[in-house]
């Protein structure tokens, strides 16, 4: 299997080349067929690549493809490498990765540009798999800003509206500055290890004790890096914009396997982490700041897929407290359930947006559970999975993030509690206002609602299946199960584990349990009252005030950044442009042009064409150049 | 020593493909022993045999050299389909094209100073003849009579200072002299430094680094294209080989007298050629004034004289090859349609879309920008300069590229400026586009893992 490693990235790209170059020429039912199937094939060799580390715990399979460049001080290489970490976000990334290709064939079929959007996907998914199978953090990067420009690519999909594209260019410019961070942190690594690679950077940093100063800033310009990707404060604001792609590409890029980059390379570099204590803060308290943040964005916006956005941008922030708390394999776990239940969630909701004929606004559905039975099962149990309902997938990674916290932090763990909660009442609101209550939407959309053709509906069912049983690889310890992904994960953590220890009593986990599960009931009663049987309906924005006007104003971040960064540089520019561009540089460069040019006219003089000029040109320059060294 | 007999047999079966009448499978037959030559060279590597009574020493050097050179004339033979197929001289063309290649092979492989001075004459007597190839033509008359006479009295300089340098030092072996000049370096006699400082004049003039310069732009102008594009590549590749590989094995030891006199002529040339290039407006003489700014920086490499020069002269000159006869091949259908003004070239990017991008991609190399091999030959021969203390030659270096941006970038602009009345149809056949792909292939892998040709060495 090791010599095939490379076929994984290497069938996307081979789709991406087909779609690509093939575009329009491409028969419609093929472009989906290959993009998929590619996909598929990768999905198959990352299950026979698992099955290969699981019977072999210390087995990790290094491959370097070529070296980049080598100095005397420094050697940077272009890799492959397969551990226990990489082979799951391959599982994640070609599983889901093909479901949604299936789910694409159907949602995308009166598409005109049908094999460009297979080809983006397929690059995609090509970028991705670099980003994980890398030996190294070059090889991340390179994968890390190819996802990036897919990701810039799928957004502008429909690059007829204006709108969708300053969405796609807030995405990349909002990546770049985290990129920056990440690129400064190579230079760091570079610097200190003299390599990049994993093992290296490995080795190197675990020989230094903890707290050392450059650990900490190589930590820190690498979060920088997760922020941008992984829409984390003060750089989260592209992803909700992000929405503007078709909802197939939401569901991939910027809910299951894109987004969580951020979190795949904190937990790649734990070792670092966990001997930066400060660094770690700095990450759970980020982390916790925006799991709030988003959730009380989320708990006004009435665009559903902007709730998802947010909602994703509020389990991201999980994702990194769990980071924070030293947590690895938590994080990792929730990465994997939140793969499924999030894409499953955006995906029926492609499917109600694509019965709604286009329409996003949820004001104007409801009662959508009679027309759309498969739809609404699925994002029920979608619903309860996030929501962490046992036993949901949600549950058991929400509840260890928690049992982590506990551990740790009285005060993270109430407000990790607190934003729990706040995921469960927009996420039920969302539920009742959508498939509960009366149809509000017009005559013409009730005509016409269908449940979608069965190439959507069957990735949906998949996906309803791994997020209920999903959870199971990662049972607490009180219900006596094997928690088969942190046994499966201890050769990669085992440097970490050493550092925290995070364990909370059996009757804490109880209590956890019934509390949660009985706040959580409370909570649906609450909205099943509201929404469904008195049947609220959210008010126009121009009605809403206080709070909820700051609410549903995504708290003027947006404005707030665009007053105190994109207006003053804008002036800056400006001014630069017609005072340091056009006066002071043009001028230096013309003259230059100008020294340089009349210069050439007076030498045009001595190419006069007479050999017998052309010899003795030679011989006085000898005679010279035999004087200087001679004599002087 | 199998490369050698290969290449000249292509010679001596092309002039008796005149007796025995089977000029038609000339053309295949030299691109099959081109392809023959190239993998007899692979199988020379790292074997570093001596042959000849260590006359000839086949290391990787000379391998790494040998190989460039191979391809860049197998490249020719590819783009001049049209120019040798039909030629009532095809054969003369080919077995002196072939002499041509064998002499600069030994010039790359070289251990006796005899052995130079005879490589410099192959190659050189062999170009006198080509610059004048086209009779009827006064220019090329010229060019070839110019070529000549001031050829011979460069030769005249190089085997007077070979001589010089055989009489302080005894021998004629590189490693002979070598071992001498180390044991005695401190008390050389005033012949060995006029014997080294007359060498590098008479190699100065083979590279056209000025101010040993003069005869450069006149004798490229006036050729015939095709033996212009053999000139700027194969021969200049050679040159450098020949110069860097005497002056890093003999003189190393004294390099400090005579780095700065080299020095000196790098800066001049690299000055003298970018702002000569500057206002050219036929691209055939572009290109000689290009030639004379890059003998400077690859002076670079033998001034800054460290372990890696090598690595850095190979990388720089294999780039410069590659480009040169990608650019060649718009020059020559230029040339066939009787005008190589850079204003004609309006209008080209409309109708040859594939050989535009390529000629864009090979001036974006030319010029240095990352990351395609032109960037990576300039930044290790600027580095080395850096790296060994000649840090304002360095700076002439880099203001020298900034201007000759400007000019490679006025061809680029010229082809994708709306066509004007100048116009004209460029046509390319089928052997010079898979030149082009092959050139646009060979320049972005060079930049992309430099480490390839790099590490042959």
């Amino acid at each position: 299997m090791e010599q095939f490693i490379w076929l994984i990235p290497a069938l996307p790209l081979l789709g991406f080349l087909i779609n690509g170059i093939g575009n329009k020429s491409v028969p419609r039912g093929m472009s989906g067929l290959v993009a998929s199937i590619t996909v598929l094939g990768g999905f198959i060799l990352s299950v026979v690549l698992f099955l290969q580390l699981l019977s072999d715990p210390n087995l990790v399979i290094q491959q370097k493809l070529f070296t980049w460049m080598a100095t005397s001080t420094m050697e940077v290489d272009f890799g492959f490498m397969v551990d226990r970490l990489s082979v799951i976000m391959l599982l994640v990334i070609t599983g889901v990765g093909f479901l949604i290709h299936v789910y694409s064939m159907g949602y995308m079929h009166e598409e005109p540009d049908y094999a460009r959007y297979f080809a983006y996907l397929n690059l995609f998914v090509f970028f991705m798999l670099i980003l994980v199978l890398g030996s190294g953090y070059l090889m991340m990067f390179v994968g890390w800003e190819g996802v990036g420009l897919c990701s810039y690519l799928l957004i502008g999909f429909w690059f007829k509206n204006n709108d969708y594209n300053a969405a796609a260019s807030k995405a990349f410019i909002m990546n770049r500055i985290g990129d920056l961070g990440f690129l400064l942190g190579m230079f760091l690594m570079l610097q200190t290890f003299g390599s990049l690679s994993y093992d290296k950077v490995i080795s190197g940093a675990s020989t230094m004790s903890v707290g050392t100063p450059v650990l900490t800033a190589i930590a820190l310009l690498l979060f920088v890096g997760a922020m941008g990707k992984s829409a984390q404060l003060p750089l989260y604001t592209w992803l909700p914009d992000a929405m503007a792609g078709p909802t197939p590409v939401s569901a991939l890029i910027h809910a299951a396997t894109m987004v969580t980059a951020g979190i795949y390379m904190v937990v790649r570099s734990n070792v670092i982490y966990v001997l930066a204590p400060f660094a770690s803060e700095i990450v759970l308290i980020v982390g916790i700041l925006t799991a709030l943040l988003a959730a009380f964005v989320g708990l006004k916006q009435t665009d559903i897929k902007k709730v998802l956005a947010y909602s994703t941008v509020s389990q991201l922030g999980l994702m990194f407290v769990a980071l924070g708390l030293g947590a690895y394999k938590t994080a990792l776990f929730h990465v994997v359930t939140h793969a499924f239940f999030k894409a499953l969630l955006f995906l029926c909701s492609g499917s109600v947006i694509h019965a709604m004929g286009g329409e996003q606004d949820m004001r104007k559905m409801g009662g959508l559970k009679k027309a759309l039975p498969i739809t609404h099962l699925t994002f029920l149990i979608g619903t309860l999975a996030i929501t962490g309902i046992p036993p949901f997938a949600g549950f058991f990674s929400k509840d260890e993030i928690m049992a982590s916290a506990f551990a740790t932090n009285g005060w993270i763990f109430a407000l990790v509690c607190f934003c729990a909660l706040l995921t469960a009442i927009y996420m039920f609101r969302l539920y009742f206002l959508t498939f509960h209550g009366e149809f509000r939407g017009s005559q013409h959309q009730q005509e016409h609602l269908h449940e979608s053709p069965a190439s959507m509906t069957t990735p949906l069912i998949v996906l309803a299946i791994l997020s209920t049983i999903g959870g199971f690889i990662g049972m607490p310890e009180i219900m006596h199960a094997p928690h088969l992904l942190s046994r499966f994960l201890k050769p990669v953590t085992a440097m970490a584990e050493s550092y925290t220890s995070l364990h909370v009593t059996h009757t804490f986990e109880y209590i956890l349990l019934v509390s949660s599960v009985s706040i959580l009931a409370i909570v649906i009663w609450f909205s099943h009252r509201k929404y469904a049987v008195q049947k609220h309906v959210p008010a126009a924005p121009q009605e809403l005030s206080g709070f909820q006007w700051v609410l549903h104003n995504k708290f003027f971040v947006d404005e707030f950044y665009d007053a105190i960064i994109v207006r003053p540089l804008r002036m800056v520019s400006s001014l630069g442009y017609r005072w340091i561009e056009q006066g002071f540089i043009d001028g230096i460069v013309n003259g230059f042009g100008t020294v340089a040019t009349s210069l050439s006219a007076a030498l045009r003089y001595l190419q006069s064409g007479a050999i017998g000029f052309y010899m003795i040109a030679m011989v006085i320059s000898f005679i010279v150049v035999f004087f200087i060294q001679m004599f002087l | 020593m199998n490369i050698l007999i290969a290449i000249t047999a292509v010679g001596v079966l092309a002039m008796l493909s005149e007796i025995l009448n089977f000029r038609r499978f000339l053309y295949p037959i030299s691109l099959f022993v081109m392809l023959v030559a190239l993998a007899l060279t692979g199988m020379e590597w790292s074997h570093g045999v001596r042959y000849f009574n260590d006359m000839l020493y086949m290391d990787n050097y000379a391998v790494v050299f040998t190989g460039i050179m191979v391809v860049t004339t197998l490249l020719w033979f590819m783009m001049n389909e049209n120019f040798l197929n039909g030629n009532p001289r095809q054969a003369d063309f080919t077995a002196i094209i072939s002499f041509a290649l064998g002499g600069a092979m030994v010039m790359a492989g070289f251990s006796d100073l005899i052995m130079l001075f005879l490589g410099v004459e192959i190659l050189s007597i062999s170009m006198y003849v080509l610059a004048a190839s086209n009779k009827s033509e006064p220019r090329s008359n010229e060019a070839g009579f110019k070529y000549f006479l001031m050829g011979a009295f460069a030769s005249g300089f190089l085997l007077f200072g070979i001589a010089l340098v055989y009489g302080a030092t005894g021998s004629f072996n590189l490693r002979e002299i070598s071992e001498f000049v180390s044991e005695n370096n401190t008390d050389m006699s005033a012949i060995f430094y006029g014997g080294v400082l007359m060498i590098a004049a008479g190699l100065a003039f083979k590279v056209a680094a000025a101010p040993f310069h003069f005869w450069a732009p006149d004798v490229y102008e006036g050729s015939p294209t095709p033996f212009t594009a053999f000139m700027s590549t194969v021969v200049k590749t050679a040159a450098f080989a020949a110069f860097l590989r005497l002056f890093s094995t003999c003189f190393s030891e004294v390099s400090t007298w005579w780095s700065p006199v080299l020095a000196i002529m790098s800066a001049l040339s690299m000055l003298v050629g970018s702002i000569m290039a500057l206002r050219q407006t036929s691209l055939k003489r572009l290109l000689a004034w290009s030639g004379v700014a890059n003998a400077g920086y690859m002076l670079m490499a033998v001034v800054s004289l460290n372990e890696y020069s090598d690595t850095a002269l190979v990388l720089y000159a294999a780039a410069y090859s590659i480009a040169s006869i990608g650019i060649f091949t718009l020059v020559s259908n230029m040339t066939n349609a009787g005008n190589e003004e850079i204003s004609s070239l309006h209008g080209f990017s409309k109708v040859n879309r594939f050989p535009a991008l390529v000629i864009t991609v090979l001036m974006f190399s030319i010029a240095g920008i990352p990351p395609l091999a032109g960037f990576f030959g300039k930044y290790a021969i600027f580095a080395g300069a850096l790296k060994d203390g000649f840090v304002w030659l360095a700076v002439v270096a880099v203001l020298s590229s900034a201007i000759s941006v400007f000019y490679y970038l006025k061809v680029v602009v010229a082809m994708f400026q709306p066509a004007g009345r100048e116009a004209v149809q460029l046509e390319f056949n089928p052997g010079q586009s898979l030149v082009l792909g092959l050139v646009l292939v060979l320049v972005v892998v060079l930049g992309l893992v430099p480490a390839l040709i790099t590490t042959l060495i």
